[in-house]
């Protein structure tokens, strides 16, 4: 798909839970853009960071981090790594965030104190407060501010805007937007925030129940995924043939059939007949739920 | 630099030919100025809600249209316009508006002559203010 730089490459991954089987993973993140990746609840995205950071072992596959192979002595790849979990670490809760910022900027050659204090100015954080006391909200503006601090390469956010206020989430939006400018960093994001999702990525990376269903290129996915509403007549239409087909139901006299090719779809409307009479964007969301639907229906078959 | 580009989200013109045709305009009419500063690629791109990807296309576009030039290591700026090329690029952004127009009737069954009725009603209203 790429003929770009990737930062990110994951070949043949699966790591396997008691409930639950991630992969086989494969994909392959370009450098320079936002990558969400966008899937439900449990559906292996928190797994996946922590398999890129070397933090769980996959029991097959490979996977490359900004060239370095994951499973070896890290301690240089990491340090152009900024990663914020999707929770928060528990055993800090009794350091002031000014200790934690301490202890980080020894690990971390990048390092940058003036980047820092802009980052702590810019999302309103108190460094006197112990993390445990902080709320949920500013725990994680703190949790963003330190993983930027030392201007790294690559961004791992695992659902970096849960807690965030309006407010602070614009400022987050913002922030990353800035860290974006120069062209050569890259975000690995886990969402399900649509207008998040809609603001900050360039492409999109769905995963279901542990399977990465494809990445698409934002724009042109939100432009490709339509419900058609169309007057069949008397005409029984094989909707399954239809290019880009997802799924159809009967809407009163009309069909309400979904596709993810609109222009195709309705080149072949003209050729069968069919008379389109609406047409209505699909919402990242709204497209999400059709892929669940898919991929439940393909696991029961 | 805010840039006064309105996405309609519910229109089935892709984003980027949207955003390509209103820029175009700005340009074209003289509202950017020759030498003007665009945006930056993800300035643009969080301004509209869109993929870098699709503003890297539009200025492209532009730029091989001869509207835009980028300097490396600066940025894109707007180019000379000449009087030819404001003509013909006048012209297509009224071309454009129309075959929208067009297509929303021909979306509910509008005939053509009821079409002509509506642009002649339309046209009327607006001479006499």
């Amino acid at each position: 798909m790429f003929t770009e730089e990737t930062v990110i490459e994951v070949r043949g991954v699966v790591q396997r839970h008691k409930h639950f089987q991630l992969g086989p993973v494969e994909l392959s993140v370009p450098k320079g853009y936002v990558t969400a990746i966008v899937g439900p609840n449990g559906s292996g995205k928190s797994s996946l960071f922590r398999l890129l950071l070397d933090l769980s072992k996959p029991d097959e596959g490979e996977m490359t981090v900004l060239g370095e192979r994951v499973g070896g002595d890290d301690r240089q790849l990491k340090a152009r790594i900024g990663y914020v979990p999707d929770q928060a670490i528990d055993i800090e809760d009794h350091l002031r965030a000014e200790e934690k910022a301490a202890f980080a900027s020894m690990w971390y050659p990048g390092w940058e104190l003036n980047r820092y204090q802009e980052l702590l100015r810019r999302f309103e954080i108190d460094p006197s407060i112990k993390l445990g006391k902080m709320s949920k909200g500013m725990r994680r503006k703190f949790d963003i501010a330190l993983a930027m601090a030392h201007n790294p390469e690559l961004l791992l956010l695992d659902e970096p805007s849960s807690g965030l206020d309006p407010i602070a989430w614009k400022t987050m939006i913002d922030v990353l937007h800035r860290y974006m400018e120069r062209g050569d960093r890259t975000v690995l994001m886990a969402s399900h925030i649509v207008d998040e999702v809609k603001r900050l990525a360039d492409y999109i990376v769905f995963i279901v129940h542990g399977r990465v269903l494809g990445m698409f290129e934002k724009d042109a996915l939100l432009e490709s995924w339509y419900a058609l509403y169309i007057e069949a007549g008397s005409m029984m239409a094989s909707w399954k043939t239809m290019p880009g087909y997802r799924k159809h139901e009967q809407v009163g006299a009309q069909f309400k059939v979904v596709t993810g090719d609109v222009p195709e779809a309705e080149r072949w409307c003209a050729e069968q007949g069919l008379r389109i009479t609406g047409r209505q964007k699909l919402e990242l969301d709204d497209i999400l739920t059709v892929l669940i639907e898919q991929e439940r229906l393909r696991m029961h078959s | 630099m805010w840039i006064p580009i309105q996405i309609n989200e519910l229109s089935a013109e892709p984003l980027y030919h949207q955003i390509e045709v209103q820029l175009r305009a700005l340009i074209v009419s003289g509202q950017l100025a020759e030498g003007t500063l665009l945006p930056s690629i993800r300035e643009l791109a969080s301004m509209v809600k869109c993929s870098v990807i699709t503003v890297r296309r539009v200025y492209q576009d532009l730029e091989n249209e001869g509207l835009l030039r980028t300097r490396q290591g600066t940025g894109t700026f707007v180019a000379k316009v000449g009087d030819e090329m404001r003509d013909v690029h006048r012209r297509s952004a009224v071309i454009e508006a129309f075959e929208s127009a067009v297509e929303a009737g021909v979306r509910v069954q509008c005939g053509e002559d009821e079409m002509r009725e509506i642009l002649e009603e339309i046209l009327r209203k607006r001479r006499e203010g």
